[in-house]
Parts: C-alpha cells; structure tokens; sequence
C-alpha cells in the first residue's frame, strides 16, 4: 500500500515504468582505493560511461575518474545567497522607510550601515538552507528504495571494501562481459544485482 | 592516500647563482633607498617619521601573520600545507629584525603622538592616560612583544629545521605545543603593539577590536605576499611539483577568506561607531574622511573587499595562477592602503599629500626584510623535507 503510494508519487526508487530493467547492474568488490580507481579507469578506457563506486570514505580522484561534472551547488548556493541579500535589503526599507516610519535616536529612516548585520545573516541563512536541502536534491534523498542493497555485500561499502557498480542502463552493458572484465580488473566478488 | 605519479621531483635547493644575485639586487636596494630615506630624515622629520611608521607597520604585521600562519598549521596538523610551510617560516623568522627597526619609531614619538607633547598633562582624558602611555613605558613593552615574538619565531623555526635532518615526529609535537600558547600570546602582544604604535595615534580614541584588525590586515598581506613567493619561485622553476595547482587553490582560499574577515571586522568596528555616533568615537573616523581623504574610502570597501571578494569566489579563479597572482599583488597594496589610510591623515589633515618618502621607506625597511627572508633559502631546503606528512602533502586533492 505504501509503496503503490510511493510509486505514484513518483518518488525516487518508486518510479513505475513498463520498460523497468530487470537488473540493476554488476557490482565488483575490490580490496584497496588504488584498485578501485584503477578499476575505474580501466573501464572507462573500455568504454563503460554508466558507473557508481561506493566506498567507506571519500576517495580522492573517483570524481575525476568516474567522470562526474563538477556539482552545481555553489551555484545554487550562490543564487540563493543573493535572494536572501536582496529580502534583507527590501525588508528593512520597507517596514522602516515604506510602511511605518518612525525615527529613532535621529537615524535615517533607512540606511546602508546598520542593515549590513540582517542583509550578511539573511545571505548566509538562505545559503545554508540552499546548501543543505539543494544537497539533498542534488543526491536525491531521501531515497527509499535502492537496488545497491540487493548486492550481497553492499555492507562492505560502509567498513572496508571499495566497490564498483557497472549499470544496466550502461549502453555497452552485457551481464557476462561485464561480470567477466570486473573479474579481470581484480574484483574479489562480482554479481549481478537484481533492480 | 599516496598515490604515487604524484611523487615529486623537485629540486629543493636553490642554486648559489640565484641567491646571490637576489641576495645582490636586495641589498643594494636597501643601501640606495636606506641612503635616500637618510636624506629624507635631515629634509623633513615629521613627514619621515610618518612613511616609516606606515613601513614598519606593514612589514611587523605581515611578519605577525606568517607567525599566526605558521601556529594555525600546526594547532590543526595540516597536511595540505606542508610544501609551503618552509616559506611561511622564513618570513616568520624576520620578526627579530623588528627589534632594530622599532628604534626610529621610538625616537620619533614626539613627532608621532599626541600623548608626548606637554600639552597632555593638561587634557582631562590624556593626562589619565599618560601612566600608560609614556616613552618608557612605550619602549619596554615595545621589548617585551618584540622579545617574545622572537623567542617563539625562533623555536618555531629551529624545530622546524631540526626536522630536515632527523624526520622525527617528535618534531611536530613540540611545534604543536609551542603554538598553543603561542596564538594567544599573539594575539594579546599584537594587540599591545598596534594599540602602541597605531591607535595611539588618536590618544583619545580607543577600539578594543584594533588590534583584530591589525593583525588581520597582516595576515592577508602575509597571504599575498606567499602566493607571489610562490609563484615568483615557480617562474624562475622551482617547487613546480611541491606547490601545485591543488596547494594554489588553498592558498586562494585563504586569500578569500581573509577578504572577508578584514571587512568583517574593520565593518564592525565602524557600524559601532556609526551607531553610537558619539563625539569621542566618530572623531577616528571625521579625521579619516576629511578632505580628499574620503576617496580612500570607496576604494578601500571595494579595492580592499567587493573585488576580490567576488573575483576570488568561484573555485576556477583561484586556480588560475595569473589571476591569483595578480590579487596577491593587488592585496599586497590595499594592506598599505589601509594603513596608510590609518596613519597619514594624523599628518596631513586636510587631504592625502603623498611624498616620495612613503614608497622609499616602504621598500627601505621592506628590503630589511627581504634579506632576512631571503638569508633563510640559503643552502637550506625550501620545504620541510623531514615534515612527517609531507608524503600527504604532495598528494594533496581537494575534494
């Protein structure tokens, strides 16, 4: 019952398509960061482009590798930032100069100089909160339903094993030559994972 | 993680030619213009006491972040800066060369501060003030942060150097215990010494927050001043492997950050002011803005923060070598600004008259300095090559 609630909603994990993949990929479990990001490597020479690795930790160099953009975040950040300079600024004129003026200890009814405090804690209010919740987005959480958790050791990912996923949705993917290069890269433990 | 194609080949020695030839070019810029600023000094006192205290203000405080620098590297074991920790120590190491410097401020109290002058004892909030602020007193506390910055600059540096022969971890641990107590003796003795030497200019004036921003301007000329170290040392080919562009985009960072606090806190300061808007308060600020002095105003809150702070923002920026190296110049002159800005209107009341005495006492004292700084890359390696994570720092990624 949740879960057809979920799918109509469309949520994340949930989404119901008469195309769905059977699988969600391979997943190779390797025993040490530089084997992963050789892994990495090597398929992307093969010409893999659909992967995800899940580590314990960050991995310097696995951005680079997998071949990910660069996030829009400090974008994001950035615009929402200037949205919240811009509320401080308008808010503070317009309740002071606009809406009900009143002049205390012989201040201008607006000025720049005491409005600097509300416009740099607005700015970084709206900042933080585009930072929080557009990482959320950006990483679609709260996601409900992933199919990394069929793999039989996804656990390792969060102690000490460095895993590769090679996914369905990889216009080269074939389950066999996939599972067989995995194995070839030096991968400890190669599966296919249901979706 | 070391990933090993990171693996440095650098030469960590700079070659005898090129030092000599620098250590050459710098000493004879020293003698011509410590020759001219002697000339100066028989020509106009007044306005010779002035340049030099903007001089040696600038340089003491630029010397006062290395050492803040240096401590913060070591209170937070950083590894990212490892490479460019040797540099930031060599211009630490300049601070004693304060202890000669300081002696024409001394000698020019008189043509400095109010507070000298015999009409002090008269003046109802001086004459309170003139236990404090006296000659002798001034001199022994002149000693007293001078002696302790040396005494921690020089422990600093010698465990530093110790480390290039044994790599001992020991190393870092005594460093580490040293700049505990040692950030907060800066900051309580740098707040003394600009208090002395910069806000006693206006005896009637006080801001418990100057010395914050004294040394925050210092740290941010400290910061330029590095990046173009770095960069003039990686023009003539060295450390090209040691410093990267992943060490730059730190440098830049800090360089950013430091914009920001040098305006969050000269901000302070004067919103406070402006809110107050009392009489004793608002004086430091009417004297700062009278007459032309008022265009230092515009270009200090974009010159000094609204350029660089959104030039400096996007992360592309700070990657690229020449525009980052040109805001290290950049800054390096707002920090002079600053306290030219802070000093100058004291002497020239009605607007900015700038002489040729403010340049030549700038480079005079700053090529002391320079020697100092320079006498430290002889034969000696340019980074810390014992530093036991200096393996991390060369394959330093940021995320």
């Amino acid at each position: 019952m949740v879960t057809s609630l979920f799918a109509k909603l469309g949520l994340p994990g949930y989404e119901v398509n008469g195309k769905q993949p059977k699988h969600f990929g391979v997943i190779g479990d390797f025993d040490t960061p530089e084997d992963l990001l050789r892994a990495i490597r090597t398929a992307r020479a093969a010409g893999y482009t659909k992967m995800e690795a899940y580590s314990p930790f960050p991995v310097h160099g696995v951005d680079e590798a997998l071949g990910e953009p660069r996030s829009p975040l400090g974008k994001i950040v950035m615009v929402c930032g200037l949205t919240g300079l811009a509320l401080a600024v308008a808010l503070q004129w317009w309740t002071g100069a606009v809406d009900y003026k009143l002049v205390i200890a012989g201040k201008p009814l607006f000025a720049v100089e005491p409005s600097v405090p509300i416009m740099f804690e607005l700015s970084v209010l709206l900042a933080a909160f585009a930072a929080v919740l557009g990482m959320f987005h950006l990483n679609r959480l709260p996601t409900y339903y992933h199919s990394f958790f069929n793999y039989s050791r996804s656990a390792g990912a969060s102690n000490d094993r460095f895993l590769l996923a090679v996914e369905a949705a990889d216009p080269r993917f074939n389950a066999d030559q996939v599972k067989n290069f995995l194995d070839s890269c030096g991968s400890r433990h190669t599966e296919l994972v249901e979706a | 993680m070391a990933h090993k194609e990171h693996q440095a080949n650098d030469n960590y020695f700079l070659s005898p030619a090129t030092w000599t030839t620098v250590r050459n070019s710098l000493a004879f810029v020293a003698l011509a213009s410590w020759i001219a600023l002697a000339a100066g000094y028989a020509l106009d006192r007044q306005q010779f006491t002035f340049s030099y205290l903007v001089a040696f203000a600038y340089f003491v405080s630029l010397a006062l972040g290395a050492m803040f620098y240096v401590m913060i590297q070591h209170l937070t074991g950083s590894a990212w800066s490892v490479t460019v920790r040797r540099l930031m120590e060599n211009i630490m190491r300049t601070i004693p060369v304060s202890a000669l410097l300081v002696i024409p401020v001394i000698f020019g109290t008189h043509q400095l501060y109010e507070w000298t002058h015999a009409g002090a004892a008269n003046d109802p909030v001086l004459s309170k003030k003139l236990g404090y602020l006296n000659n002798e007193w001034f001199i022994i506390r002149a000693a007293i942060t001078i002696g302790l910055w040396s005494l921690f600059s020089w422990r600093l540096y010698s465990v530093s150097r110790s480390q290039d022969a044994n790599g001992s971890i020991e190393g870092t641990r005594t460093a580490e215990r040293w700049s505990a107590p040692g950030v907060v003796m800066l900051f309580v003795t740098a707040s003394l010494a600009s208090f002395d030497w910069v806000m006693s200019l206006d005896p009637h004036w006080w801001s418990t927050m100057f010395g914050v921003y004294f040394l925050t301007g210092g740290a941010l000329s400290f910061m330029a001043a590095l990046i173009a170290i770095c960069l003039a040392l990686r023009s003539a080919g060295y450390l090209k492997n040691s410093i990267r562009d992943e060490h730059y985009h730190d440098l830049g960072k800090w360089l950013f950050c430091l914009t920001v606090f040098w305006a969050y806190i000269a901000f302070s300061q004067y919103m406070l002011i402006w809110y107050g808007n009392l009489p004793e308060e608002t004086t430091w600020f009417h004297r700062r803005l009278a007459g032309s002095w008022s265009s230092m105003r515009p270009l200090l809150v974009f010159g000094h923060f609204f350029v660089p702070f959104f030039v400096l923002m996007p992360r592309a920026s700070k990657r690229n070598l020449k525009l980052l190296g040109f805001f290290a110049g950049w800054m390096i002159l707002m920090h002079y600004c600053d306290l030219y800005w802070q000093i100058m209107p004291i002497l020239h009341t009605k607007g900015i008259a700038v002489n040729w005495m403010d340049p030549v006492a700038w480079i005079a004292v700053g090529s002391v300095y320079g020697l100092v700084f320079w006498s430290g890359l002889k034969e000696k390696p340019l980074i810390p090559v014992g530093d036991p994570r200096l393996e991390q720092c060369l394959a330093f990624h940021n995320v």
